[in-house]
């Protein structure tokens, strides 16, 4: 239950490989971060450093106010979930969870009461008695976690503990730490790969990339207000549409010409555009593949494609389809608004039109990634 | 010499390939060698200017240290005591003292020093020859104890040692005083006693752990190897014991006996019995290898029964103490045991081995050196054999598979497919098997000491006589083994040598065996 | 039908597996009986009650214990016994200390140096060590550690540079994941902790194949032993003793009485072998096969 502050935090590894840059975050009480990017970005240091794992380059890692830098992991007060468990194959699950309470030298009815209160929220008491070796990958998961929460420690910290999970086992414990954060109240911090935890757990989302910050926001923040190209692309599934186009200002009004189609920019979107003074030019266009609709030959704004690839997910159909030009889109229909001979329709070949509201739509400088609106 | 690119060296025959990749192999040495001397000369300039930087620190802490600072460049561990780190300082006061107190005493340490009179050429270590005198008042000889040069040299040694610890220690507190100074002047805690103590058992763990073992091999190895070095330029031998005879300084001049040639000379003999190391390392460490995973492929083929059985046989030559066996062995093919004698009587031992009074296999040089193969085999197969039954237990099953479904026959299999993936995996293990097999005393010297095949070429050499079997390490076992003909200096020029061929294999070695060059390439 | 036109190259899978088993019958069954004619030979030879060097029959012409007796009666062999024993239970306890200690630091802690020590060491190591005793037989000599005392020297000498054998148990602790020693330290064990509570309970295997390597060492060991015991019987060990009874001028007097006295050697360590072999195996075989 306690705050975390890192300022100018850095990692340098050997001479000069940089491992993480300048991380400036606060998390405040009670709050669930989680950190996302693709591998070797510099998230699962970030964690090291805070449990205390890693030393830190530069900068300082302050818990509940207090600079912990020179603190010995044991001293920090924190808990830690392991990718691979960690669990000790020695020792029966109720010593595992026991372990650091042990070391504390707790008295064995406080050891007792707090394992067995653990493993019934985890739902593993029939099992404290075996060994690590005769558990299942789950089960092993509830005991890491259970190990974690017997410390009553400050902040939580779980480094990717979903990954050597199955993808249906998967989504259940992602649904199970949603509970259980409902059950001990104090600070997480959660490191992952995958944007869909990221999104379901987060209160707040830190995206990063290369040992740099890219945005820090609530999941609805990253979601509709990328920073910049990075984060478009790296949060939603499948990943947002980006094409160079041209922007074009013709009488106070905003145009945006993809693929030889002219769509007006309204709304919203027009007034941020003219509130930032934008002027036009070649800019990068984002549309994440949910926001096209069908349109038919000939309709305002409708860019022909054809069907190379058809992926039927049975509550949506993602269509992989080829611009003109031979760029790639992919676009993402609800079946449900399909009659049966329109999706008959849709198969390898056929040329489709797809057009797209300004509302959703996003620009971004072609050179820096940098988002226009923010 | 032109380098391919990938995609044209993919278009060469196998022969063209093989060719190429030879011809690459003589052209880079150029550069590999530049590449070692590039990073040698590196290394020097590092140490040069990190010796600079170390005068330029200490310059700089005199300047800006405090008073407290300034005085612990002449009292140990004052600093530590006025920043109340109580323990360290009174272990640094105390290591001054001792040290003082040491070098100044009677036969303290510059007594020593002086005795010693290390690399004076021409001048005996120790100054007092011991022996009878006539003592006039008694009008009798009696005996008076004079300097033993073995134990001037240690003490000498030791003294230096003491010396440069002293310079280390007195570099280390200099160093943690102008720290503390630091650390208070930006208004932090130091670290008191009680933490240096606590931390012992957490991130100085390696400290307490390294103790034991580091003070052991710095007492037990390091030290005589140094003692052993520095004999290498005295006349320490059986005459010269350094006590009822001092013996001295001689500069290089055994390098010099160490490049005769001649008959009887150092340096035929030298080149010699190198040879037949080098030959023995050689071919005792391949023909295990060889012959041990075919046998572990043997047990291991499938449809063989009683596996344990067979493993078990041959891991039993372990568990029996090699002495024995090694020794019983060399019994049965001399000219008075089992084999030995059978063989005479069935006339299978040529006349051509006829020595002058014993006919027996280790009476003939190339049979002698053929047998010894032999029972080298014998002995080292079992360990092969596990190493490689682990190994090849380890080797996925569906490379196997998917070969057969390509079409692969068994030898096939064995040559592209066990063979790259054991050469790979038991790199490291076939360097340290072959350096072994360089210093393999026990099963040369067990087999052939009784049985001694004296090199007629050689005769005697470093005050022993060399047998055609004689490894570096027997040869200088006998030298320096207590006889009366010791010659100790050769041993530890003979030693000096020794180490510097394994060096140079051994990174020879270590650049060729692929393990290090792909780490990753089997995970 | 398709099938007609596979064509059949050589002879069947199962026929020549069956030719290729037979071979390697053969083969293993020859292997066999070389591997353990020594032994066999041995303790025909112990069990002779004639003495027999020159003869040419390895079956005993009589059973007998003679030379049993006599070993036991008339010679120092007893206490040479005692010695290769006390040394080996010695060497296993502190070489044991040694190695672990030395390969769990360089395996699993990092810190400034660890590369140098362990380059140092590799270079140490190429030296030929049984050069050092030319100055520590001095100093044992002096201090009186040396002939009927040598077995406290041999001690020392086998376990003081212990630690530079670390290869193959580094190798098992690299196995060890290291997520362990920091869960563990998240948990708020020191360092000597998790050494002690995570660690050392995990490594059974590699600490008692370190307990038998060193058990083993002292009897097999003849160069070092030779050198500090000097020809005093009463500090020999077995190899050094035994040694002595096979020189020209003993052999034919001996020879039976060294063959009982292989056996009695080879009881104590091939039991301790024999039930540890799986801990040996794990050893020989986990130092050089990774992952």
């Amino acid at each position: 239950m306690a705050s975390v502050k890192l300022t100018n935090v850095k990692k340098i590894y050997g001479k000069d490989t940089v491992a993480v840059q300048d991380f400036n975050l606060d998390i405040a009480d009670k709050e669930f971060i989680v950190f996302v990017g693709p591998s070797g970005c510099g998230k699962s240091t970030t964690l090291r450093m805070i449990a205390g794992l890693e030393e830190i380059s530069e900068g300082t890692v302050e818990i509940d106010g207090a600079v912990v830098n020179d603190l010995q992991p044991r001293d920090r007060n924190i808990a830690m979930v392991f990718q691979n468990y960690a669990l000790y194959p020695h020792l029966t699950v109720f010593e595992n969870m026991a372990f650091s309470l042990r070391l504390r030298k707790a008295p064995q009815e406080e050891v007792y009461e707090k394992v067995t209160k653990a493993a019934q929220i985890l739902g593993i008491t029939e099992y404290l008695t075996r060994k690590p070796r005769a558990l299942s990958g789950g089960q092993r998961q509830r005991v890491a976690i259970g190990r974690a929460m017997v410390r009553d420690s400050k902040v939580f910290l779980m480094d990717e503990p979903l990954s050597n999970l199955d993808a249906k086992l998967r989504n259940q414990m992602r649904a199970e730490i949603i509970l259980l954060r409902k059950n001990i109240d104090t600070t997480f911090i959660y490191v992952t790969h995958d944007q869909t935890e990221a999104m379901t757990l987060g209160d707040r989302i830190v995206i990063m990339k290369d040992g740099y910050i890219q945005q820090v926001g609530t999941p609805t923040e990253v979601f509709d207000m990328p920073d910049n190209l990075f984060v478009a692309e790296f949060i939603g599934a499948p990943k947002m549409n980006t094409f160079c186009t041209e922007l074009v200002l013709e009488g106070g009004k905003y145009y945006v010409k993809p693929y030889g189609a002219k769509i007006e920019v309204t709304g919203k979107k027009a007034e941020m555009l003219n509130k930032k003074g934008v002027e036009g030019g070649e800019i990068t266009l984002g549309v994440r593949p949910e926001h096209f609709v069908l349109a038919k030959k000939g309709d305002r704004g409708a860019i022909p494609c054809k069907i190379v690839v058809n992926e039927m997910m049975g509550s949506e159909l993602h269509l992989h389809v080829t611009e003109e030009n031979g760029d790639r889109l992919i676009v993402r229909i609800p079946t449900i608004i399909l009659s049966d001979d329109e999706r008959n329709a849709l198969t390898y070949g056929e040329t489709i039109y797809v057009t797209f509201d300004s509302k959703v739509m996003h620009f971004f400088d072609t050179e820096s990634g940098k988002n226009l609106l923010v | 010499m032109k380098r391919l690119n990938d995609l044209d060296y993919l278009r060469l025959g196998r022969f063209q390939a093989f060719f190429y990749k030879f011809r690459l192999f003589f052209c880079l040495i150029p550069a590999w060698l530049r590449g070692v001397g590039r990073s040698v000369g590196g290394a020097f300039l590092r140490v040069f200017r990190g010796i600079k930087n170390e005068f330029v620190d200490i310059g700089s802490t005199f300047k800006y240290g405090n008073f407290a600072v300034r005085l612990s460049f002449f009292v140990f561990g004052f600093g530590n005591l006025f920043y109340g780190q109580i323990l360290r300082g009174i272990l640094f006061l105390a290591f001054e003292l001792i040290f003082i107190g040491y070098m100044i005493v009677p036969s303290g340490g510059i007594y020593w020093l002086a005795k010693t009179r290390f690399f004076q050429t021409g001048k005996t270590v120790g100054t007092v020859q011991g022996g009878k005198f006539y003592d006039e008042v008694f009008d009798t000889e009696v005996w008076v104890a004079g300097d033993d040069s073995v134990k001037v040299l240690l003490y000498g040694l030791l003294t230096v040692i003491f010396i440069v610890a002293f310079i280390y220690t007195w570099r280390l507190q200099v160093k943690q005083c102008r720290i503390c100074m630091d650390i208070t002047k930006k208004g932090k805690k130091i670290k008191s006693g009680k933490d240096d103590l606590r931390s012992l058992l957490d991130d100085q763990f390696h400290k307490t752990l390294l103790s034991l073992p580091v003070a052991g091999i710095l007492i037990f190895t390091v030290l005589p190897i140094i003692y052993m070095v520095l004999i290498a330029f005295t006349s320490y031998d059986a005459a010269h014991d350094g006590y009822s005879n001092l013996f001295s300084w001689v500069g290089l001049e055994h390098f010099n006996e160490l490049l005769d040639f001649g008959s009887g000379g150092m340096g035929l003999a030298f080149g010699e019995i190198l040879a037949w190391t080098l030959m023995w390392a050689f071919l005792a460490t391949f023909s295990n290898y060889f012959l041990g995973m075919f046998v572990a492929i043997m047990i291991n083929k499938r449809g063989i029964k009683i596996k344990k059985f067979w493993r078990t046989v041959l891991v039993m030559t372990i568990a029996i103490p090699q002495f024995v066996s090694l020794l019983y062995v060399a019994k049965l093919f001399d000219a008075t045991g089992i084999i030995g004698k059978l063989l005479l009587e069935w006339n299978l031992i040529p006349s051509s081995m006829v020595a002058v009074n014993q006919l027996s296999l280790w009476q003939n040089p190339i049979s002698a050196r053929v047998l010894l193969i032999a029972v080298n085999i014998w002995v080292g197969i079992p360990y092969i054999m596990l190493i490689a039954t682990g190994i090849l237990m380890n080797i996925p099953k569906d490379l196997y598979e998917s070969s057969r479904i390509d079409g692969a026959k068994p030898w096939q299999q064995y040559v592209k497919i066990t063979l790259p993936y054991m050469m790979f995996v038991t790199g490291p293990y076939l360097l340290t098997s072959f350096v072994g097999n360089l210093n393999n005393f026990n099963v040369i010297y067990l087999l052939t000491q009784n049985n001694q095949l004296i090199n007629t070429e050689i005769g005697t050499a470093g005050g022993v006589s060399v047998c055609y079997t004689d490894l570096l390490i027997t040869w200088l076992y006998k030298m320096t083994l207590n006889s009366g003909e010791s010659k100790y200096y050769m041993a530890s020029l003979i030693g000096i040598l020794v180490f510097i061929v394994v060096a140079v294999l051994s990174l020879i070695i270590y650049n060729v065996i692929p393990s290090t060059k792909h780490e990753e390439d089997y995970r | 039908m398709r099938n007609n036109e596979i064509k059949r190259t050589g002879l069947g899978a199962r026929a020549s597996r069956r030719v290729g088993n037979t071979v390697v019958y053969t083969v293993l069954v020859i292997m066999t009986v070389l591997w353990l004619f020594p032994f066999v030979g041995i303790l025909l030879e112990s069990f002779k009650a004639e003495t027999s060097m020159q003869t040419t029959y390895l079956l005993p012409k009589r059973f007998g214990l003679d030379h049993y007796i006599r070993l036991f009666t008339k010679t120092d062999f007893p206490r040479w016994f005692l010695n290769t024993g006390i040394m080996g239970v010695a060497t296993a306890v502190l070489q044991t200390v040694f190695v672990l200690s030395m390969s769990y630091v360089l395996s699993r802690l990092r810190f400034r140096g660890r590369r140098g020590l362990m380059n140092f060491m590799l270079i140490l190591g190429m030296f030929p060590g049984f050069l050092t005793l030319i100055l520590i037989y001095k100093v044992f000599t002096d201090l009186g550690l040396t002939m009927q005392m040598a077995p406290l020297g041999l001690i020392i000498v086998y376990c003081a540079s212990s630690g530079m054998g670390y290869y193959v148990s580094k190798g098992f602790f690299d196995t060890l994941p290291k997520s362990l020693d920091e869960a563990a330290r998240v948990d708020g064990a020191t360092r000597a902790q998790v050494f002690y509570k995570i660690i050392l309970p995990l490594s059974r295997p590699i600490v008692i194949y370190t307990v038998l390597m060193g058990f083993m060492a002292p009897w097999g060991d003849f160069m070092l032993a030779s050198y500090l015991i000097h020809e005093n019987s009463q500090g020999m060990n077995v190899a050094v003793g035994m040694f002595e009874w096979l020189s020209k001028t003993m052999v034919n007097t001996n020879y039976n009485m060294f063959c009982a006295a292989g056996v009695i050697v080879a009881i104590p360590v091939t039991i301790v072998f024999l039930c540890l072999q799986k801990y040996y195996v794990e050893g020989v075989t986990g130092g050089a096969v990774k992952g």
